[in-house]
């Protein structure tokens, strides 16, 4: 026996299923979740070097890493 | 319920080679980078040193220069290829007698190996033996010498690498030509609007994904070209080809530097997600949040 597919239900379906919720904080594009984690991580590492390269010298790098994470939670939580 | 399951299970063998291939040896290489590690030095066991390699990668000016450059030829490389492989594509879009031949020839150099490309130029371009500066010299009286001049070196790079992948990023715009439907253009021209405004306000938008594709792969690979341009200039004269996959090649082989050749992959990795975010983000994201607003 052939099962029929009811093609509107399946895309009404689609259209209830969001990827992901996106949102507008901050951050000068339209993001989601994912979005923010990767911009966060990015910006840590770049802090992280600058860091190193700059500052080091003067102020001790465990003073990046919580202005890193912090950034980085601000960014995921409001960004 | 059930069809997420088969979706899982159909993607499981993709995420596992993705996984075995992929995220394994990156995990690898970044714990290689927490390490120092030269097998062939004095100690040839991995000592963990945390961010030291790091630490002495921000301060190495030959790295620091090696980014310049590649950034620098993939700036020329990609530009070029991407603007004359447009024209190439528009140019095999019209009739004309031999088509598929020049089309065939042209696509010829795509599926020639790098170090074939690299030995091949290495082969015209050298003083003594080479076509191209017995003709400069013969024609011009231009006595062309990539061992000793940095910025034909260069040059020579980056038209060594519009003439291998040019053909690549014809054939991707060439695919997004032929598949665009006829009425836009057809009610531009009724409209009275001009090529160029047909090129620019109907024709780019419309191949604007396939554009951006191949940028994202040309600019990829161009951060990441090592065995033509060890073939052909070896990296020289001085550092001016010494492009980020062959400083890294140095490091990780003559040298045997493991630990910080890792830490110089990681952050050149790092620099090509970020490059290619920011121009996805120039290009897509905010035009995306300009029309949703």
């Amino acid at each position: 026996m052939e099962h029929l597919v009811d093609l509107d239900a399946v895309d009404d379906e689609a259209n209830t299923i969001v990827a992901s919720p996106q949102r507008t904080g901050f951050l000068p594009i339209v993001t989601n979740w994912f979005d923010r984690v990767f911009v966060g991580i990015y910006l840590f590492v770049a802090l992280e070097l600058f860091w190193m390269r700059f500052l080091e010298q003067s102020i001790p790098l465990s003073v990046c890493h919580v202005l890193a994470i912090a950034l980085g939670v601000l960014i995921v939580w409001r960004g | 319920m059930r069809s997420n399951r088969v979706g899982w299970l159909l993607l499981a063998p993709t995420i596992a080679i993705l996984g075995i291939f992929g995220i394994v040896p990156f995990l690898y290489v970044l714990y290689v980078a927490l390490h120092q590690w030269n097998p062939f030095g004095a100690n040839p066991y991995m000592v963990y040193n945390g961010a030291n390699n790091f630490r002495r990668l921000v301060f190495d000016n030959e790295f620091l220069t090696s980014i310049a450059f590649t950034l620098k030829f993939a700036f020329f490389a990609v530009l070029s290829e991407v603007i004359l492989g447009y024209f190439l594509a528009q140019l095999f879009m019209r009739e004309f007698p031999g088509r598929g031949l020049f089309r065939t020839i042209h696509t010829l150099p795509l599926i020639v190996a790098p170090i074939v490309v690299g030995s091949v130029w290495r082969l015209m371009m050298t003083p003594s033996i080479g076509i191209i500066p017995y003709l400069l010299k013969s024609w011009f009286g231009y006595d062309l010498n990539i061992g000793r001049d940095a910025t034909m070196a260069f040059a020579l790079t980056v038209i060594m690498d519009i003439w291998h992948w040019t053909p690549l990023v014809t054939l991707t715009l060439l695919a997004a030509l032929v598949s665009l439907p006829k009425e836009p253009f057809e009610q531009a021209q009724i409209d009275g609007a001009n090529r160029w405004q047909i090129f620019w306000h109907v024709t780019l938008p419309m191949i604007r994904p396939a554009i951006l594709a191949t940028v994202f792969i040309r600019l990829m690979d161009a951060l990441r070209t090592v065995d033509e341009v060890w073939m052909l200039t070896g990296g020289g004269p001085g550092a001016a080809t010494r492009y980020l996959g062959l400083h890294i090649w140095k490091i990780v082989f003559p040298k045997t530097d493991y630990g910080y050749g890792s830490a110089t992959s990681v952050i050149v990795l790092y620099l090509t997600l970020v490059m290619c975010w920011l121009l996805y983000v120039a290009l897509v994201a905010r035009r995306g949040q300009k029309r949703a607003s």
